[in-house]
């Protein structure tokens, strides 16, 4: 059993960059990172910005949702499934549909904008591109947070909740001082889970603007892309920018396994 | 008087709360709903986006099977995902039994490992598995997808199916093995058939992301063995996008994920956190 167990980590041992190590020099990374090579740092800021600010809507926006959708008592179930379609959905599927709903001259965006007599921007623009990607990935992955979130307010203790209506706390302190905290944990959980994706978030961004115009949306993974495999076919730096996408992720993520794991135990 | 007030106010609540409702379904619901429709327009109608009523015409879907040959690459995403996916619950069950029953050094250590394995980003992995295909002659081939699919397949079945097999009292097997059971028979006799609707939640959040999957995808493979997902690209043409034909395709890709989705939907916040959330 455990052998058979050993020989199916050696399977996906494949997919690790550990392979790649033979075929990179330092060199390549003394280049990402003088500077030499315009486009790395820029990537590292979009895909930093990208991240941070995905992750707060989508908690925000998410956290309301919940908390929403946990005071309703009917239909919850059909709700729930509407509401997790976009997150289901093959995600270069959402790039194109938002492509084709962005559009600058035949998108129903633009025309909706036009009917409320307002001026449509150019959504794919360098100067709106990046709130576009921004936008997209809002949409296909507040579901998520909303869901894990909800899943913490239906779990929440009775109790605190009660003392603290009896004592007379408005809806507002009830939440500040008692659900946050105790959701604590799980809010944390989320973050986590969407940061790490955001980080390696390639498709969305490939379908939509392919990292452009120019690199206003050239996050890591399109920066890996277009040194390996777009025209130049640079593997050597390519993979050199792969391997630092694979720490940072891997840093993340071996923050949230630790804390997965506690978790467990104290179930 | 006071109680007639009362229900005022929560006529009123509800009221609002329904209109609040109705926002977020029609926020989630209305892209799909566009797409599903601008796949029934015909070329002309699809540069118009304020036609609401219109005939209907198939034309897209018909264009996807004559003109663009679509049904390979359907039969390739079924192939790759049925294999991967089996493969990955066979392998995922045996890993996740001994996580759950056996006690060994480092056993956190490990299968913590195997997670982050899942979390690797798939274009920091398609680097190496990209040379890789070219030295082995795997390139193209479906068999090369199924085995890069494992990577982050065989993780995510083991982390789901620890959580269920630990929530089978241990008692039972016990009592099996006090019988005479080996470790197969009760793995086979008593632990699968009673995780049968865990196994099924694994199989279902399973197909959604090997179907879905594009990065590797579309890197590791040119032709033979391409995907739906990432044949998206042929529909950009010299003279602009096809959205007909694209938007058909769409609505072809997301269907059978969606029909999973809604099979799995309790399990569905479970599976994406690996069980850390029940």
């Amino acid at each position: 059993m455990i052998f058979l167990y050993f020989i199916s980590m050696t399977n996906y041992d494949l997919g690790t960059p550990l392979s790649s190590a033979k075929f990179i020099g330092f060199d390549n990374f003394i280049r990402l990172f003088s500077g030499k090579d315009r486009e790395f740092w820029p990537s590292i800021r979009v895909t930093t910005l990208l991240s941070i600010t995905a992750t707060l809507f989508e908690l925000i926006l998410g956290f309301i949702i919940a908390l929403f959708l946990n005071s309703i008592e009917k239909f919850k179930g059909s709700i729930i499934s509407i509401i997790m379609l976009p997150m289901v959905i093959t995600p270069v599927i959402v790039g194109l549909l938002w492509k084709l709903m962005l559009n600058n001259d035949h998108g129903i965006i633009n025309w909706i904008i036009m009917q409320l007599g307002l001026n449509p921007p150019a959504w794919l623009s360098s100067q709106y591109s990046l709130l576009s990607v921004l936008i997209v990935e809002i949409w296909q992955w507040t579901p998520f947070v909303t869901l894990i979130l909800l899943s913490g307010l239906t779990a929440l203790p009775i109790e605190p909740l009660e003392a603290s209506s009896i004592d007379g706390a408005t809806y507002l302190d009830t939440l500040i001082y008692i659900i946050i905290p105790i959701m604590r944990p799980i809010i944390l959980l989320a973050v986590l889970f969407r940061l790490i994706d955001v980080i390696k978030i390639f498709d969305i961004v490939f379908v939509l603007t392919g990292g452009g115009p120019g690199s206003a949306t050239e996050t890591l993974s399109i920066h890996a892309y277009r040194l390996g495999f777009y025209q130049t076919g640079w593997i050597g730096r390519a993979s050199a920018t792969g391997v630092i996408l694979a720490i940072i992720a891997t840093v993340a993520s071996f923050y949230m396994i630790k804390f997965l794991q506690e978790n467990r135990r104290s179930m | 008087m006071i109680a007639s007030q009362r229900l005022k106010t929560n006529r009123f609540f509800n009221f609002i709360k329904i209109i609040i409702l109705i926002i977020i379904l029609f926020f989630s619901i209305f892209p799909v709903f566009y797409m599903v429709t601008t796949s029934f327009k015909t070329p002309i109608q699809t540069y118009n986006p304020a036609i609401w009523f219109f005939k209907p015409t198939l034309e897209n879907y018909q264009n996807l099977i004559t003109k663009f040959h679509v049904i390979p690459y359907i039969i390739n995403s079924i192939i790759i995902t049925s294999f991967s996916v089996v493969l990955a619950l066979v392998l995922g069950s045996l890993a996740a039994y001994s996580l759950a029953n056996f006690d060994f050094r480092w056993k956190d250590e490990i299968a913590g490992w195997m997670l982050s394995l899942r979390y690797l980003p798939p274009m920091a992995a398609v680097i190496p598995l990209f040379l890789l295909s070219q030295l082995t002659h795997l390139y193209d081939k479906h068999l090369l997808l199924i085995l890069a699919y494992q990577s982050f397949n065989i993780p995510f079945a083991t982390w789901m199916l620890r959580g269920f097999f630990e929530e089978i009292p241990k008692e039972l097997e016990e009592a099996a093995m006090v019988d005479g059971a080996s470790r197969w028979q009760s793995l086979l006799h008593i632990l699968l058939p009673l995780s049968r609707p865990g196994m099924f939640a694994t199989t279902a959040l399973l197909v959604i992301q090997t179907w879905n999957e594009f990065t590797l995808a579309f890197f590791l493979t040119s032709n033979s063995a391409r995907t739906i997902p990432t044949i998206t690209s042929q529909f950009q043409t010299v003279r602009g996008i096809l959205w007909g034909e694209m938007t058909a395709l769409g609505v072809v890709t997301i269907l059978p994920v969606i029909i999973f989705a809604i099979l799995a939907r309790k399990y569905l916040v479970r599976g994406l956190t690996f069980g850390a959330i029940k």
